[in-house]
């Protein structure tokens, strides 16, 4: 049941820290700030600091299991449930990255489509780049996570660019701090749930990390730099913006780049648009790769082939939401799934393991 | 009077083929001393006439002998040898030897080398021409070749091993590396590659880069070439390996990364901060090279709100007679220049440069004022052409010229999201490639900052105390790093 | 070599198809500079776009065209029946309102459009006109169109000048807020060629309400940006000085409640330009120094006074005092509190160097 993976496809422990902070960075972060300041309003940068806080702890309980069961997650319920429902439950996780698959493509289409395009079909963009994430994804995960490296460097490199709008910023909106109760703070951080969420998927290629128990600390210094980045993002919003016209914008992080002049370039928003063409990419790769080989480990079917099929079933889902309602359906739904799965799932599923634990030590003992 | 061992029908059959070609000489000679008859046969066009009338056929006809240590001794040539085996005679033959058939030898014939080599002259290299340094280039001749590579590296660690490749060619191929700092896998699988090569004929050492790269399906060189002996010399020392190729003035080197193509040799003979300036230059050259002509095809066709205010006014001006929309006057314009060059390339030196001239100047002009292109995309165009070209390595700048068109035609179906898309698939396929099982994107991916002190810059001598970490070297250190930074107090 | 037919026809294809997306030549679009809107009979509006033409070797020319309806969109729908090219508005520069229009109609719908549309920049300028913004557009501005001209006029009036800081986003900032008010330049047309700055309007709830001229909006620079520069003159007995201040700065302190007390420090550094008494000693510095207090003072007080009586905030004390403040109802503070508030101008300037000579 386990699988063995040769040690040249396995990556450096170090490379963990950019898997996971591209993970973590995708279409939230363009327009999360609503999500995140619906019940904080101005006080939701603690929110941030917050989930970041959560995040951790759960990290923490991650690998903690995964070190136990010694692979990826379906060794994890094999550990506790056994063969037969283990598969029936990481069955479910396929159609959960399905589903996030067809809602980062879906949001950037969108985004595409109403900032730069507007009569562009979804279908042919969506195509385009399934195709382009086939290629990465065949190349094997060691190309995927080539990606990652390269897609990390963007926001790195694009965040400096929103200190342009510090003429414009008034820090005070967020005054007086703490005006809202904590009840408010801590819903905003589910708010922030589909934004953060990626770093979870750890728990399906972690046999692929060359001596992982090294890898530990780069995977908490990963959430650190994505915190530090949300949070820099949402206090330059809120300066930026009245809590009203925050609220009126759908892509705040978008609406601040209309403001941004370089020599040679008026309007910096269109080159932003392009370019996270490639921080979304890894976000899709990975979900796919997950997805298709969850699929060759319970159904011995090859990775390839349930790639394509994958391919096709995202493609033809994405193609049928064609409104803004049924978008934001879609990822209220992802939103909701991936909150459940990382607050909810995985510290029951840690708790399974300890039990788990004990009664094979017993067993063993007695 | 046959040489041949046993006079058999298969080996009859063997000598008419050889006595079809009319430079097979059979000549019968006799010797004055003894008055013995001795039979010379040979290539009359593989054989040095001086040496065969100076140092061959005047000791034969008038010196004594009746053994083969007679022959020895009076002959002022070493490597005489006997064979018996038809295989190696042939081979003999047709490498220029003489073959000598004496009665008393019986079954055996010597072989007397004599070969003569029409090379040309050492010449300043053409490609990696470099201002100050030395400038010494390969030739086609490998011995020569090897000679000017072992005068560089006088150690016994310097191991050179030959093969034999193709049927027809039988190409001599020469792997060296350096003992005890290579790293042996590498060695191993390019040696097994090499042995593995089932060709016909090879005529250079691009055809053996073709063969065993890693991967065929890339336009981008998975081995360096370089016709410089003291760059070959630099790099066998930092722990990789070149292959030589008989008839061919390139060497190729393993492993190699994207990075190494876009540094010139020259960058060692001047100042580290100056060096790492043209580097970076370099590199920024051939980003604006592919991109910049994409980068015109979509902010005109879709993006115009990027343009600042006061470059629209010349921009649209410039374009206002035009009727081709951007992408084809991009299309027409890059055409042109490539032809520009293919034909440049082909035409003789003298007639070359009048059509560059021409070409150049009389169309472009003309076609600006005929209102076809713009002005602007003309010089765009010009510049991006120029810019490919400061590639040190021809092959690469190839590559960067053939790289430009998917991103204009992506750029004209979808605007910057398409040259994102481009990009996308460009930067995988680098991350895909490797060099003898090396990632091709080190030292940026995977990230090894140790490394970075001679990629995209080049950091001065005493800093460069260890060997690249990719080549995966036995010993690291090239000089003990202590001595070469002392630090001193003010006033010291 | 099927394949070969294969990647053939997909690429002939895609060049072809060009993903389904709406080209914009950039030389085959009319592409707008300049919008102004101008009030008309029954809610119908007129709306004028300045479209540069550009020439080879020539400063463009402007051509501007009009048309007729009640919301933006339908206006530039009528404008287009008589275009010959697309009209585009990215690279919309200005936005002009009548200042009839924009007392009686209000501009916000207007502004709406402008919003919404994700070709629109946000550094663009509004201003309001005192002529029909018709006449405006039909003069000759500058040697690189008029809607060019009429934005460096305001943009380098801000950098060099007394106009406090103004754009699309700051106006929608503004005005979103709780607690201030928006404000935007007054320009008028004096000849042909000539075009001036004349004063700054005051905006409550999307209509002009007030407005100030230019001699003092000096002062209202200093009380509304951030970080201030500008010209300005102080008389004393000796003579006249040209004060040119080179920073200042504005801070809000929040002394007491109920009710609400604001003090409004504000540090000048300044320059002497020009003086046309004598010599200048260290005590005609400090006179000048403590007369050009009394001045800002003065005049800030006016300001302030003007604004409560007539309801607008654009200083934003009232997202000050919020954000000095718990559970802050914004409804109490614009009905009454507002009204009560009491506010004291600190001003405290500091000459530094009176040029080369003395």
């Amino acid at each position: 049941m386990k699988d063995v993976i040769p040690d040249r496809k396995k990556i450096a422990p170090f490379l963990l820290f950019y898997i996971l902070s591209t993970m973590q960075v995708g279409v939230g972060i363009l327009g999360y700030q609503n999500f995140v300041s619906q019940f904080a309003g101005y006080d939701a940068w603690i929110s941030v600091i917050l989930s970041g806080l959560f995040i951790m702890g759960i990290l923490y309980l991650i690998f903690k299991m995964l070190e136990i069961a010694d692979g990826d997650l379906l060794d994890i319920h094999t550990y506790i449930f056994g063969r037969k429902l283990s598969k029936i439950l990481t069955s479910i996780f396929i159609l959960y990255y399905c589903l996030i698959v067809i809602t980062i493509i879906r949001n950037y289409i969108e985004m595409v489509q109403v900032w730069m395009f507007p009569i562009i079909q979804v279908f042919w963009l969506a195509l385009t780049i399934l195709i382009m994430c086939i290629y990465i994804v065949k190349s094997g995960f060691r190309t995927i996570v080539g990606i990652c490296f390269f897609s990390f460097l963007l926001p790195f490199v694009i965040a400096p660019v929103f200190l342009f709008t510090l003429p414009y910023a008034d820090f005070s909106n967020m005054l007086p701090i703490m005006d809202h109760s904590i009840v408010d703070i801590i819903r905003g951080v589910k708010g922030m749930m589909f934004t953060i969420t990626g770093f979870e998927m750890i728990l399906f290629f972690y046999p692929f990390i060359k001596d992982p128990r090294t890898s530990r600390k780069w995977g908490y210094f990963s959430i650190l730099a994505t915190i530090i980045l949300y949070l820099y993002l949402i206090v330059l919003t809120f300066a930026y913006f009245p809590p009203d016209q925050l609220v009126k914008n759908i892509w705040p992080t978008l609406t601040m780049w209309k403001i941004i002049r370089f020599p040679f370039i008026e309007r910096f928003e269109y080159i932003g648009i392009a370019a996270w063409l490639l921080i979304i990419l890894p976000n899709v790769c990975l979900s796919l790769w997950i997805a298709s080989r969850l699929c060759k480990r319970i159904f011995k079917v090859s990775q390839k082939g349930s790639l394509y099929f994958i391919v096709l079933v995202c493609l033809v889902a994405t193609s049928f939401l064609l409104t803004r309602e049924q978008v934001t359906f879609v990822t209220d739904i992802a939103g909701q799934m991936s909150f459940y799965f990382i607050f909810v799932y995985i510290p029951f599923l840690f708790i399974a393991t300890l039990i788990a634990k004990k009664v094979r030590n017993h067993g063993k003992g007695s | 009077m046959s040489f041949f061992k046993k006079n058999n029908s298969q080996n009859l059959s063997i000598q008419e083929v050889f006595l079809k070609s009319e430079d097979f000489k059979q000549i019968q000679f006799v010797n004055e001393k003894t008055n013995k008859p001795f039979t010379l046969t040979y290539f009359s066009t593989l054989i040095d006439e001086k040496i065969f009338q100076e140092n061959i056929l005047s000791y034969l006809q008038n010196r004594e002998f009746h053994t083969f240590e007679d022959i020895k001794k009076i002959l002022p040539i070493q490597e005489v040898e006997l064979i018996d085996d038809n295989k190696k005679l042939e081979e003999k033959l047709l490498n220029g030897d003489i073959l000598l058939t004496f009665e008393a030898f019986k079954d055996e014939v010597l072989s007397i080398p004599c070969k003569k080599e029409y090379t040309r002259s050492m010449s300043v290299p053409e490609v990696e021409f470099s201002v100050v340094g030395p400038k010494e280039a390969f030739v086609e001749s490998i011995n020569q070749n090897i000679n000017l590579i072992r005068k560089r590296l006088p150690i016994k660690e310097l191991i050179i091993k030959e093969y034999e490749v193709g049927k027809l060619s039988k190409t001599r191929v020469a792997v060296l590396h350096i003992e005890g700092l290579t790293n042996e896998e590498d060695v191993k699988t390019i040696r097994q590659r090499i042995e593995n090569i089932d060709f016909d004929h090879l005529n250079d050492s691009s055809y053996i880069e073709q063969i065993i790269a890693d991967n065929t399906n890339s336009p981008f060189p998975q081995f360096l070439d370089t016709e410089r002996p003291d760059r070959v010399t630099s790099i066998l020392a930092q722990g990789k390996i070149a292959v030589l190729v008989d008839g061919s003035p390139h060497a190729l080197i393993a492993p190699t990364t994207l990075v190494e193509f876009f540094g010139a040799f020259e960058d060692y003979f001047l100042n580290w901060m100056i060096s790492s300036f043209f580097r970076l230059l370099r590199l920024f050259a051939v980003t604006f090279s592919i991109l910049v002509t994409p980068m015109y095809v979509a902010v005109l066709t879709y993006h115009y709100e990027i343009i600042p205010q006061d470059l629209i006014g010349i921009l649209v001006a410039s374009r206002r007679q035009i009727p081709f929309p951007p992408i084809l006057e991009v299309l027409i314009l890059e055409t042109t220049i490539e032809l520009l060059r293919e034909a440049g390339a082909r035409l003789p030196t003298k007639v070359g440069q009048t059509i560059g001239i021409v070409g150049g100047i009389v169309i472009g002009t003309a076609s600006v004022e005929a209102g076809l292109t713009s002005n602007v995309l003309l010089i765009f165009i010009a510049l991006a052409a120029l810019a490919s070209f400061t590639t040190p390595v021809y092959k690469i700048g190839n590559t960067i010229r053939l790289m430009r068109f998917p991103f204009i035609i992506l750029a004209d179906i979808w605007g910057l999201l398409g040259i994102a898309i481009a990009f996308c698939v460009l930067l995988t396929h680098l991350l895909r490639l490797t060099s003898l099982g090396r990632p091709y994107l080190e030292p940026i991916y995977p990230l090894r900052i140790s490394d970075f002190k001679d990629s995209i810059i080049r950091l001065p001598f005493y800093k460069q105390s260890k060997r690249p970490l990719y080549s995966r070297t036995n010993n690291v250190n090239r000089f003990s790093s202590n001595e070469a930074q002392k630090k001193k107090d003010i006033d010291e | 070599m099927e394949k070969v037919r294969k990647c053939f026809s997909i690429l002939l294809i895609s060049i072809l198809l060009t993903g389904c997306v709406k080209r914009e030549v950039v030389d085959d679009i009319y592409l707008v500079e300049g919008i102004g809107f101008d009030g008309g009979e029954k809610g119908e509006l007129t709306g004028t776009v300045m479209i540069p033409v550009f020439l080879k070797d020539k400063p463009p020319e402007n051509l501007t065209l009009t048309g007729s309806g009640s919301v933006t969109k339908s206006i530039l729908q009528n404008i287009q029946r008589e275009a010959a090219f697309p009209i585009s508005m990215g690279g919309l520069g200005v936005i002009l309102f009548e200042r009839k229009l924009a007392e009686n109609g209000g501009i916000l719908h207007l502004v709406d459009a402008f919003q919404r549309d994700p070709a629109v920049g946000t550094g663009i300028i509004i201003a309001i006109t005192e002529r029909p913004t018709k006449e405006i557009f039909s003069g000759h501005y500058g040697i690189r169109g008029n809607a060019n001209h009429i934005s460096h006029l305001i943009k380098h009036n801000i950098k060099v000048d007394d106009l406090p800081t103004t754009n699309f986003q700051r106006f929608l900032a503004d005005f979103y807020q709780n607690g201030k008010s928006p404000y935007l330049p007054i320009i008028d047309k004096i000849t042909d060629e000539d075009l001036r700055i004349t004063g700054i309007a005051f905006i409550r709830y999307g209509y002009v309400v007030d407005s100030i001229e230019m001699k003092d909006a000096f002062f209202l620079k200093l009380l509304v940006d951030k970080y201030s520069n500008g010209l300005k003159r102080v008389k004393i007995e000796e003579g006249e000085a040209a004060v040119r201040n080179i920073r200042s700065k504005h801070k809000l302190k929040l002394v007491n409640r109920n009710p609400y007390e604001v003090h409004i420090e504000i540090n000048v550094e300044g320059i002497i330009n020009e003086f046309t008494g004598n010599k200048i000693t260290p005590e005609i510095m400090e006179k000048l120094e403590k007369q050009f207090m009394n001045d800002i003072e003065k005049e800030c007080m006016k300001l302030v006074n003007r604004f409560k009586e007539k309801d607008i905030d654009p200083i934003g004390i009232g997202h000050f005092v919020k954000s000095r403040t718990r559970h802050f109802d914004f409804d109490k503070w614009m009905k009454e509190e507002y009204k009560n508030l009491i506010v004291r101008v600190i001003p405290n300037v500091r000459i530094a160097e009176s040029g080369v000579i003395q």
